[in-house]
């Protein structure tokens, strides 16, 4: 069992790769920032949220891009979503990949659309697993009686 | 300006009770900006009702007649077309922060309403995730009092009400600044349209 030291050396060095590697931008830190002893679980409800209206948009976008005829204008606009929230929670590669596809949908290239929709998706589950593993770590050093770095 | 006019204007414990007198009403139909702006704004301490939709917004204003549902917002002993007093004190809202993509009418429909209205003196600001030129000044020339970048930040809003002090404090007529319990910070005074720094 490790020790509240160990784990919160361990966090640290694992939120500072999250952002070496550009999975997360300095929005998350704002968020970090908005959490006190008030409301301790600012981030993690943010998070959740994040994670709820994700999943709706990538079924949206799945469903969309599977029609016959393909409407292009709706595809935008849920990647319109897709990339706010993800700009909101500081998920830069989920962000970027949406930009991406936001060009695509305005050729109307729907082979570029179905690789984005793809690469959102690769992009997306890895920095959910991410951040799960983020939270899990908080919750282990709250429970070693130590405080989050 | 006036040294007294100004100790008081740059008082921080006034200040922050002016915040606390400042009532926002915030329009996003993003479950999670709506999340993150609420705790953006109840910790500069200012007080927040949030609606989903630019036609929310409108309602909440009074602005849309709604005669066949119980409208909440408004008393119960008046019509529909409640007097303009009836309105100030059913809302009695400082500033409009609206988003400006949303499904049914957008911000800058909304801003333009708003601007057509009773409400024409209260500062409306816009918000959006894209950094648009033409948007912007779209907005501003449309009576915006300013256009906030998505993510909205802490500082954006130490920076917004500051403006919003700033220019209420220049508005200022030779009479000493007195503020009352019960008086909200900016009362129908028009303001300025501000530039964009």
């Amino acid at each position: 069992m490790e020790n509240a030291g160990q784990l919160r050396r361990q966090y640290v060095d694992f939120v500072a790769s999250l952002y070496h590697e550009g999975f997360l931008d300095d929005q998350f830190g704002q968020l970090q920032k908005l959490q006190d002893e008030g409301n301790p679980y600012f981030v993690v409800e943010v998070v959740s949220l994040y994670f709820e209206d994700s999943e709706k948009l990538m079924n949206n976008l799945t469903t969309a891009l599977q029609q016959h005829v393909v409407d292009f204008k709706q595809i935008d606009a849920h990647v319109h979503q897709f990339k706010g929230s993800s700009s909101s929670i500081g998920a830069q590669r989920v962000k970027n990949t949406c930009v991406v596809f936001r060009d695509y949908c305005e050729e109307k290239n729907l082979d570029g659309c179905l690789k984005c929709l793809q690469q959102v998706k690769h992009e997306y589950y890895i920095v959910k697993n991410k951040l799960e593993t983020m939270i899990r770590l908080e919750r282990q050093i709250l429970e070693a009686g130590g405080t989050i770095p | 300006m006036g040294d007294s006019e100004i100790e008081i204007c740059r008082n921080i414990g006034d200040q922050k009770k002016q915040r606390q007198d400042l009532h926002v009403l915030a329009v996003d139909d993003s479950r999670l900006d709506r999340k993150l702006l609420e705790r953006l704004l109840t910790v500069s301490s200012y007080q927040v009702t949030f609606v989903d939709s630019g036609d929310k917004a409108l309602e909440y204003l009074g602005l849309i007649d709604n005669i066949d549902e119980e409208n909440q917002y408004q008393t119960s002993s008046s019509s529909p077309k409640s007097s303009l007093h009836d309105k100030l004190q059913v809302s009695k809202i400082n500033l409009i922060m609206t988003d400006y993509s949303m499904p049914g009418i957008s911000g800058f429909d909304l801003l333009k309403k708003v601007k057509d209205s009773f409400w024409r003196d209260i500062p409306v600001v816009i918000m959006s995730s894209e950094n648009l030129p033409s948007r912007i000044n779209m907005c501003l020339e449309g009576g915006a009092e300013d256009f906030l970048l998505k993510p909205v930040k802490l500082s954006d809003l130490r920076k917004l009400h500051s403006h919003l002090l700033n220019s209420h404090c220049q508005k200022q007529d030779k009479d000493s600044i007195k503020y009352k319990e019960n008086t909200t910070l900016l009362e129908t005074r028009p303001l300025p349209v501000l530039s964009m720094n």
